[in-house]
């Protein structure tokens, strides 16, 4: 009688042991699970901010240089070639042709803002209404999320009477990115 | 009746001793459970980082090319310096308008190169270098290439470790490579067998250039040229690359004949008249396949270019 007692009292003991120790190691589990995702949301929220980093970075860069690249360059067209100048007859071009260049620049708008002489109204550039105009928008989206300008010459052919001649206005260029 | 007392005495410490084994299995097979989740765990969170340093780093270069890309940039060397060895893998493709310029990051870690499928792409960029170029330091320099108007600025990127060794350039080869200051460029002094032997008119050099024929012959393979920047494009790639990229710039020649011949018209309203074959060049350059059709090229390129700077209003 007296070892039947034991023995049901240690078996209960084994079980209790067992129990503590499955419980025990589910906590760790849940531990290290808790661990882990804390972790990895830690690191994609750091992944996320460095996009944008280097989005801005890229911004940031691109639009010192993007007015002397080809699609935007005066070049010698306006007699000696000329740097910071973009040919506003070519952007009105590329802007018509823009669905060729959407991923082009990795930026999400790119949009010339002539700022001297001072236009009293804005006016968005077109086809119909060039040279009257004072923005012309590389797409018709609005300019969103973050943006970074530059000061350029926006120069054209303008005619006058049998006389066809360069001229320059102060403008900024401006390129858009998205915040990741 | 003592001796039954012993016997079960016995059997139960047996089973006892069978409870604590138990115990101690369950404790082993899960904690080893635990123990492979962690490790198996850790190292794909160690890859996972790997590859965004990677894709990071990538990008980054990508990005600071940008400035390189500016005409008043040209003929400067830039260097770029990484914290860790690095191996920057240099990939094109002719997808879509322009094709991609792709660069892959791999770095050492643990004496091991990284792997990594993730491709970072450039459509407006046109990197001329190896099929990858190895080392912590790496130079940069950029030229414009204009084909007849100016296409993009070409960068060529070197490793700090492979030198270059010019034997007898051409006059104004040699006053370039000299105002570049470019460590790894050298000229005349080829003491060291490591060098790369780029020669001028001679066929027994790593690399030949032939500057009257307008080829660069590197591996057994000719790369066909025009033009200064086309050459250097051609001596520091592979011939995969420089082909490929050749055929990128052509998408862009495209593009641009084509915003040219779009300006022309408009223009053409204001009384500003420039009568070029702009069309031609686009076909021609729609259908480039390989280097070998640039001397042809190279004559409408030039016509074009003549009558701009002779036409009423130059459109470039």
């Amino acid at each position: 009688m007296c070892i039947m007692v034991m023995k049901r009292k240690s078996d209960k003991r084994g079980q209790l042991k067992i129990q503590q120790m499955a419980f025990m190691l589910m906590a760790i589990t849940l531990f290290f699970v808790l661990v882990g995702m804390f972790v990895l949301v830690i690191k994609f929220s750091g992944l996320k901010e460095s996009a944008t980093e280097l989005e801005e970075k890229n911004a940031m860069l691109l639009v010192t240089k993007l007015a002397n690249s080809p699609e935007f360059s005066c070049g010698g067209a306006f007699g000696s070639n000329r740097i910071n100048c973009v040919d506003a007859d070519k952007a009105m071009m590329l802007k018509e042709n823009m669905h060729k260049y959407i991923n082009f620049w990795g930026v999400s708008n790119i949009e010339i803002r002539k700022i001297y002489p001072k236009a009293d109204s804005d006016v968005i550039c077109n086809l119909g209404n060039y040279p009257d105009c004072n923005i012309i928008k590389m797409r018709p989206k609005e300019i969103t999320g973050y943006d970074m300008s530059n000061f350029i010459s926006l120069c054209r052919k303008e005619f006058s009477g049998d006389e066809v001649y360069d001229k320059c206005e102060l403008a900024k260029i401006m390129v858009s990115y998205e915040k990741k | 009746m003592e001796k039954r007392w012993l016997q079960l005495v016995i059997k139960m410490n047996k089973k006892g001793f069978l409870q604590i084994s138990f115990a101690w299995l369950f404790a082993i097979l899960v904690g080893a459970v635990i123990l492979f989740l962690a490790i198996y765990l850790s190292t794909k969170l160690i890859r996972t980082e790997q590859t965004s340093i990677g894709a990071q780093t990538g990008k980054e270069i990508g990005i600071l090319l940008n400035p390189l890309e500016t005409s008043f940039e040209t003929g400067k060397t830039t260097s770029l310096t990484l914290p860790v060895e690095t191996r920057i893998y240099n990939k094109c493709n002719n997808n879509g308008i322009f094709g991609n310029q792709i660069i892959q990051i791999s770095q050492k870690s643990f004496n091991k190169w990284t792997e990594t499928d993730i491709d970072i792409a450039f459509s407006n960029k046109y990197i001329f270098s190896e099929k990858y170029v190895e080392g912590k330091k790496f130079y940069v320099f950029s030229k414009p290439f204009e084909f007849p108007f100016k296409v993009a600025d070409l960068i060529y990127i070197t490793s700090s470790l492979k030198k270059y060794c010019f034997v007898n350039p051409p006059e104004d080869i040699e006053e370039e490579l000299l105002d570049l200051e470019q460590q790894n460029l050298l000229i005349e002094d080829c003491s060291d067998s490591k060098n790369v032997m780029v020669c001028f008119g001679d066929s027994n050099c790593n690399i030949n250039v032939n500057y009257y024929a307008k080829y660069v012959e590197k591996n057994n393979k000719k790369m066909y040229f025009e033009g200064d920047t086309l050459m250097y494009a051609a001596i520091f790639s592979d011939s995969d690359v420089y082909e490929c990229q050749l055929k990128r710039l052509m998408q862009r020649v495209e593009n641009l004949a084509l915003l040219y011949k779009d300006k022309a018209i408009f223009i053409a309203e204001t009384g500003c008249h420039s009568n070029l074959n702009l069309m031609e060049l686009v076909n021609i350059a729609g259908g480039f396949s390989s280097s070998e059709e640039l001397y042809e090229m190279n004559r409408l390129v030039e016509d074009i270019k003549e009558k701009n700077e002779l036409a009423e209003c130059a459109l470039w």
